[in-house]
């Protein structure tokens, strides 16, 4: 979920009226924002850095508030007063306008080189506007909030702004080889290759980050002027030759992409919160996209979508009963026009701005928002169904129980572990073992999810060696297995295992552990194994030689059960001797 | 046990109503130790008797004391051993040690000097070599005759005599413990033994009938009894578990930890940008990598309505991927469990369902406090025809009712796959305010279309952690003292049942900030009452029996506190030179001490002998941070901790030995006022800066008294309280620091003398 900062005293400004901390918390609350922190850039550095860095900087309180992560159009100081004052029912929504320009409109021309790295681009152009100090940021900040997020950390789009009279159209956006390409980048003094400006930025905090998406390509993108000015690298750097300032009277923008609807989206979002600033406002002008094939898109698209929505189905849907009027007007708060049709029936308006409507339940939402879902009356569903519980989850629950009464103490530990946990501190090597292996642990201790309760019962007694002996300790719980059998090629195996630690090994007390859940589980002891259980001795490399056996029932080995071998006691950190019984429980369901 | 001796001590005590042990001894002619072999006997009889033990203490003759009894002085010895023509000093002592064996030449050494002192000899050198001649003709030998009288038991001593004599070592001072006894309540001058228990014997032969039988100490705990345990966590579940069973929901199959991109996301229309896959978050696998048997015809259109759209949907119009669906991971929410249920439930016939599980989640997160690689997620899920957002809202009162929750509201969110989507939020009222507890909404067509569920058909669902409430539930604040191997067994063996619409735990309690304060101060004043205690025996050894005191006191040399240097000069150089300090520092210290705490100021620092001194004082220098600890040796738990609680007791016995007011001497008011100024700094110790800041701002006003006075507490100038010499030494070394004002720059610290 992004956060955005923003200067208190601006935002009350811009409201048209200021609140106390809770009306504005409670107002977030109501619109589905939040107010996460209220603090100032003093505080920010006081935190961070200490008493000294913070001595110069401003008291000025900064809201930081959770934006819903599809609320693109709330990302900026602009949006969200629009937004709120809607909400408020205090302005009206406006209508954006595109329109060509007064001669030839700007047109940007795709080359196919683009084709293996980044095929996509859009472009727009916002004129006669006017920025001061904050909204210059805000435009700033705008972009790199939509760059983190709707952008996927510009992987998927990428915006380059640009003061268009430095420039001189028509635009080429191409793939070179990055020895080819060769400019001045913002806020340096002289010009780079492409691949100069890899190493150059490879120990940037900030741009380091973008360099993966294309620094493996052979091409790199690139967008030129007509005279061969290089006004962006994209998703790295824009020039110093094109880069906007205050003074900025025509602002040229540009998304390049591998989503084109993600582009199209910023592209909107964009020009929808900025164009307010144009002379002629919420007025933006149009660019012609030529494509490789030749042909001809004009951006922003600023479509008003229209979408038709049943009365009925939204009362019953939200679970209230209000009138066709009623629900247009709620729908006008949340910045959707609506106008009622006929009987039952409304016609939605969706402005370039709420992209993040894509459903009739979109709407719905809005509805229930705008209504408050705190009004909503509460009601119980008359869903008439019978319970039952999941019988393995039953088993464990009733088996568990009898551990805890035979003495045992129930320890709950990790499904995931290191490599070694379960081979060579068992003693058995890890290609033995039918384990599952995870890709991208952060840590050792998300490896392999665990094919054995034994080690995290072995690792909780090493934590707890204060306590008195004897030690009896028992999991009943999932391990993984790899199985081809199973769609995703591997299964949970409901195992139970409990273990004994004192100053002799105790053997009889797990035996006689396991003979009793046997009895519980009306299983007989059955030497002939057809039937009931019996033990059959083994050799198992984590137990003492002649001090192991198998457990069989019905004719199948469900586990086993022993002395630990003295090396497998040792690489859990132990020193006493500790017997061990572990079996799947899922055959005696 | 029950001995005639025995019987005779209650005798005595029937017809005299006490009795002290020393007293029967001397009239009984009997060893007292014997006596008290006796009382300890009875004492075990239960309540027959009762005895205070008590401890006197008198000055008896040393060897060397019963000698100089019996023979004299060692100076009338010299001074009678000196011929009258003078004699040289080996000569003299020749004589003396013929006459009497036992004279050694260090006791003739004495013998002259005090002999000298005393006037009564002198030294001829006239006739070249020096000789000893009498001064006087006669002597009286005083030494003898005080001997002789405290032999017999007299003790007339001064004071300054006393001292004189101790140093000579002919006199000793022997501590008697005696006890004084009178009849207890079950009092009885037949003795019988009291049977500890009831034994199958007893019971054989009836004897139990005549037996008594000892009390039971109903005070002390019970034996704890062998038991398994069952793991907090786990309780929660159940209780969880059979509150949705409780209203109708049917548990979900959830063990199945692997599952496929598929199932985890796409099913739930979760795009394939969408952050939440990223690697960052999700552990994907390595072996087995990717899922296979995706049915074919849900996938299509799955994958139709991520790309294209469909079912009234826009969909988000990008180039769905099944390589992308087909990477297997660990499931992050059961929500993929509950998709394949919808999807089931579509592919055999729709019929109203309520489902829930209670298991295992993986995400590959930053891992804090409070956050796991993995943690149990709990799920409702209700499908039905026509089921509404008011129906989502209503369960969840219900099911939040279970749990002792009443207070809920719902706050707009976004969520991939449900819209409308709420997140629940209660009110903590130990927290006082509303607190994210869980999150909800209402499957998205989109999701359930392509399922095949019918169009009319709703799916309310919802989810929390079960780590979450259980932490709050049982107050804990770091998650791995919960869940994983490093968890405490004994927290698993103390843990209550599990009752969660009762409140009882820390959970659900009002904090009250008036009960907060008198809880400070009742711990205060136990505190207190136990130095008291501490400083009244104290006293007592200090004035009545002259028993040695010796303190061990620790500090950190990070944090030396000034205000005790400074009583512990006070206590040198007003206590007539009693007080004996050493210094060390230990050998934990990372560096050594700087000199100035080694060696201080205006104070002899001892040798280490500690033979004579009343009060022998160890300084050792420990990292044991800001507060440092006295010990009072031969006094176990006789600990006390901190600054202020050490200045108090130091105060207390140097106010016991001289009489001088600093502290507790000062009448009620003024004492009160000491202990106000000396428990603020104590909250500033614990609250830093803020609080250091109003203490400053609090002496500068009472600094600035029209009378332009230079102290805090106490009617005169001069007389410097406790709290004066405490926090003017404290202070001292921040006020270089911080720009104080003129008033406090007058409040200089005092420093010992």
């Amino acid at each position: 979920m992004p956060t955005i900062s923003i200067n208190r005293d601006l935002l009350f400004k811009a409201l048209g009226r200021s609140y106390t901390e809770e009306q504005f918390d409670e107002l977030c609350f109501k619109f589905g924002i939040e107010l996460d922190e209220v603090t100032s850039d003093k505080l920010i550095i006081l935190k961070e850095q200490g008493t000294e860095r913070s001595a110069g900087a401003s008291e000025e309180i900064i809201y930081k508030i959770d934006i819903p992560a599809n609320r693109y159009d709330l990302l900026c100081l602009e949006g969200l007063v629009q937004g709120l004052q809607v909400f408020l029912g205090e302005k009206q929504f406006p209508a954006f306008k595109v329109v060509p320009p007064v001669t030839v409109p700007q047109r940007l021309i795709i080359k196919p080189s683009t084709a293996s790295i980044r095929p996509h681009a859009v472009a727009a152009v916002l004129r006669n506007i006017h920025f001061d100090q904050n909204t210059f940021s805000s435009f700033i900040d705008l972009q790199d909030k939509l760059h983190q997020n709707l952008c996927r950390k510009r992987s998927l789009v990428a915006i380059g702004t640009h003061d268009l009279d430095t420039v001189h159209g028509p635009f080429f956006y191409e793939a070179l080889p990055p020895d080819s390409i060769k400019f001045k980048p913002l806020s340096q003094s002289k010009e780079f290759t492409a691949s100069q400006l890899m190493d150059l930025y490879s120990t940037d905090s900030h741009l380091r980050h973008y360099l993966p998406i294309i620094r493996d390509s052979s091409v790199y993108p690139v967008i030129k002027d007509s005279n061969g000015v290089v006004l962006s690298m994209p998703p790295i750097i824009n020039g110093e030759h094109s880069k906007i300032t205050l003074d900025t009277k025509n602002v040229f923008i540009e998304c390049t992409a591998t989503d084109l609807t993600k582009a199209s989206i910023v592209l909107d979002t964009l020009v929808c919160m900025f164009s307010r600033y144009c002379g002629d406002q919420f007025t933006v002008e149009i660019c012609e996209v030529e494509t490789p094939e030749g042909k001809i898109n004009n951006y922003p698209i600023l479509k008003n979508r229209h979408e038709k929505i049943s009365v009925d189905k939204i009362n019953t849907m939200v679970g209230i009963n209000e009138k066709a009027d009623e629900i247009a007007n709620l729908l006008t708060r949340m910045c959707l026009t609506a106008t009622v049709e006929g009987t039952g029936s409304i016609s939605v308006e969706i402005p370039p701005t709420r992209h993040d409507i894509i459903h009739a339940c979109d709407v719905y939402e809005d509805v229930a928002i705008a209504f408050g879902y705190n009004n909503i009356t509460k009601t119980l569903p008359k869903t008439n169904t019978i319970a039952s519980q999941f019988p393995l989850n039953k088993l464990s629950d009733q088996l568990r129980d009898q551990l805890a009464q035979a003495g045992f103490t129930e320890a709950l530990t990790f499904s995931l572990c290191s490599k070694e946990d379960i081979s060579e501190k068992l003693r058995k090597p890890l290609n033995s073992v039918p384990a599952v292996h995870v890709s991208n642990p952060k840590t050792l201790e998300f490896q392999v999810a665990r094919t054995t309760l034994l080690s995290g019962l072995l690792k909780t007694i090493a934590a707890n060696r204060k306590m008195p002996l004897p030690m009896k300790l028992f999991e009943v719980s999932d391990v993984v297995v790899k199985d081809s059998q199973r769609d995703v090629g591997a299964r949970n195996c409901r195992n139970l295992c409990a273990v004994y630690y004192n100053k002799s090994p105790g053997f009889e007390l797990v035996h006689g552990l396991l003979d009793r859940l046997m009895q519980l589980l009306e299983v007989p002891l059955d030497q002939s194994g057809s039937k009931g259980y019996f033990l059959k001795p083994c050799e198992d490399a984590t137990f003492f030689p002649g001090r192991c056996a198998q457990i069989i029932f019905a004719g199948t080995v469900v586990g086993i059960v022993g002395v630990l071998h003295p090396d497998v006691v040792t690489s859990f950190d132990l020193n006493l001797p500790c017997s061990a019984l572990e079996f799947n429980i899922e055959p005696f369901l | 046990m029950a001995t005639a001796h025995g019987e005779k001590v209650l005798k005595y005590l029937e017809e005299n109503g006490t009795a002290s042990s020393l007293k029967l001894a001397e009239l009984w002619n009997e060893d007292h130790q014997k006596i008290v072999g006796t009382v300890k006997s009875l004492l075990c009889l239960g309540e027959v008797i009762e005895a205070d033990l008590q401890s006197s203490a008198l000055w008896d003759l040393t060897e060397e004391g019963k000698q100089v009894a019996k023979d004299g002085s060692h100076e009338a010895q010299v001074f009678n051993a000196i011929p009258p023509a003078g004699s040289t000093q080996a000569e003299i002592v020749a004589k003396v040690t013929e006459v009497n064996s036992k004279f050694t030449k260090d006791m003739a050494k004495v013998g002259f000097s005090k002999a000298m002192s005393l006037g009564w000899i002198v030294v001829d050198k006239s006739s070249g070599a020096p000789k000893f001649i009498k001064k006087v003709t006669s002597i009286q030998d005083k030494v003898q005759e005080h001997l002789k009288e405290l032999a017999t038991g007299k003790d007339t001593l001064t004071n300054e005599l006393r001292t004189e004599y101790k140093k000579r070592k002919l006199i000793q001072e022997i501590i008697i413990k005696s006890y004084l006894m009178k009849p207890g309540p079950s009092f009885s001058t037949s003795v019988t033994k009291q049977e500890t228990d009831l034994t199958p014997e007893m019971i054989a032969s009836g004897s139990w009938k005549t037996k008594e039988f000892k009390a039971y100490n109903l005070n002390a705990l019970g034996t704890p009894i062998p038991r398994g345990h069952l793991h907090p966590l786990m309780k929660v579940r159940a209780e969880f578990r059979q509150i949705f069973l409780e209203m109708g929901f049917t548990e979900m199959p959830t063990n199945n930890f692997v599952e496929s991109s598929f199932w985890n996301f796409d099913a739930l229309f979760q795009p394939q940008q969408h952050p939440a896959r990223d690697a960052h978050d999700t552990f994907f696998l390595s072996d087995p990598s990717t899922a296979t048997n995706i049915p074919v015809d849900y996938m299509e259109r799955v994958k139709k309505v991520h790309s294209h759209g469909g079912y009234g949907s826009q969909g988000y119009g990008y180039d769905w991927k099944i390589e992308e669906a087909q990477k297997n991971l660990l499931r992050t929410h059961t929500t993929a469990v509950s998709a394949r249920m919808l999807y089931a439930l579509a592919e055999g016939g729709f019929k109203p369902a309520k489902y829930f599980s209670i298991d295992r989640v993986f995400r590959n997160e930053t891992l804090d406090a409070t956050h796991l690689a993995e943690f149990h997620q709990i799920e409702g899920v209700i499908a039905d025809y026509g089921l509404t957002l008011g129906n989502l809202i209503g369960v969840l009162y219900e099911f939040f009712r279970k749990l002792g929750i009443e207070k809920l509201r719902f706050k707009p969110a976004y969520n991939p796959y449900t819209e409308p989507s709420m997140e629940i939020f209660s009110y903590h009222p130990g927290l006082k305010k509303w607190v994210e507890i869980g999150n909800s909404g209402i499957f998205r067509p989109e999701m359930l279309l392509p399922m095949g569920l019918p169009e009319d058909v709703s799916v309310l669902a919802w989810g929390l952690s079960l780590e979450r409430p259980t932490m709050i539930k049982y107050g804990y604040d770091n998650i791995r003292d919960l869940v994983g191997p490093k968890v405490n067994i004994q927290m698993v063996a103390d843990n209550p049942l599990c009752r969660l619409d009762k409140h009882r735990g820390s959970e659900m309690k009002e904090t009250d900030d008036l009960q907060d304060l008198e809880n400070r101060m009742d711990s205060i004043m136990t505190r207190l009452r136990g130095i008291e205690t501490e400083v009244k025996k104290l006293k007592r050894q200090g004035k009545t029996t002259e028993e040695k005191l010796t303190l061990v006191i620790e500090a950190d040399p990070k944090y030396p506190p000034r205000s005790i240097q400074t009583l512990v000069r006070l206590l040198v150089a007003r206590g007539d030179a009693r007080t004996i300090v050493t210094v060390h520092q230990h050998s934990s210290l990372a560096s050594a001490c700087p000199t100035d705490l080694m060696q201080w100021p205006n104070l002899t620092v001892s040798d280490g002998s500690r033979i004579d001194n009343q009060c022998n004082l160890t300084w050792i220098w420990k990292p044991i941070g800001r507060h440092p600890i006295v010990k009072i040796v031969n006094r176990p738990n006789g600990d006390i901790h901190g600054e202020a609680a050490i200045a108090r007791l130091l105060a207390r016995i140097l106010e016991s030995w001289t009489d001088c007011a600093m502290y507790e001497n000062f009448d009620s008011s003024i004492c009160s006022q000491i202990d106000d100024w000396l428990d603020t700094w104590e909250g500033c110790i614990q609250s830093g800066d803020s609080k250091f800041l109003m203490l400053i701002r609090r002496i500068q006003n009472q600094l600035g008294h029209p009378d332009g006075r230079k102290w805090l507490v106490g009617p005169l100038p001069g007389v410097k309280s406790l709290a004066d010499i405490f926090l003017s030494n404290l202070l001292g070394d921040k006020l270089n620091t911080l720009n104080c004002g003129r008033k406090l720059a007058r409040f200089s610290p005092v420093k010992g003398i």
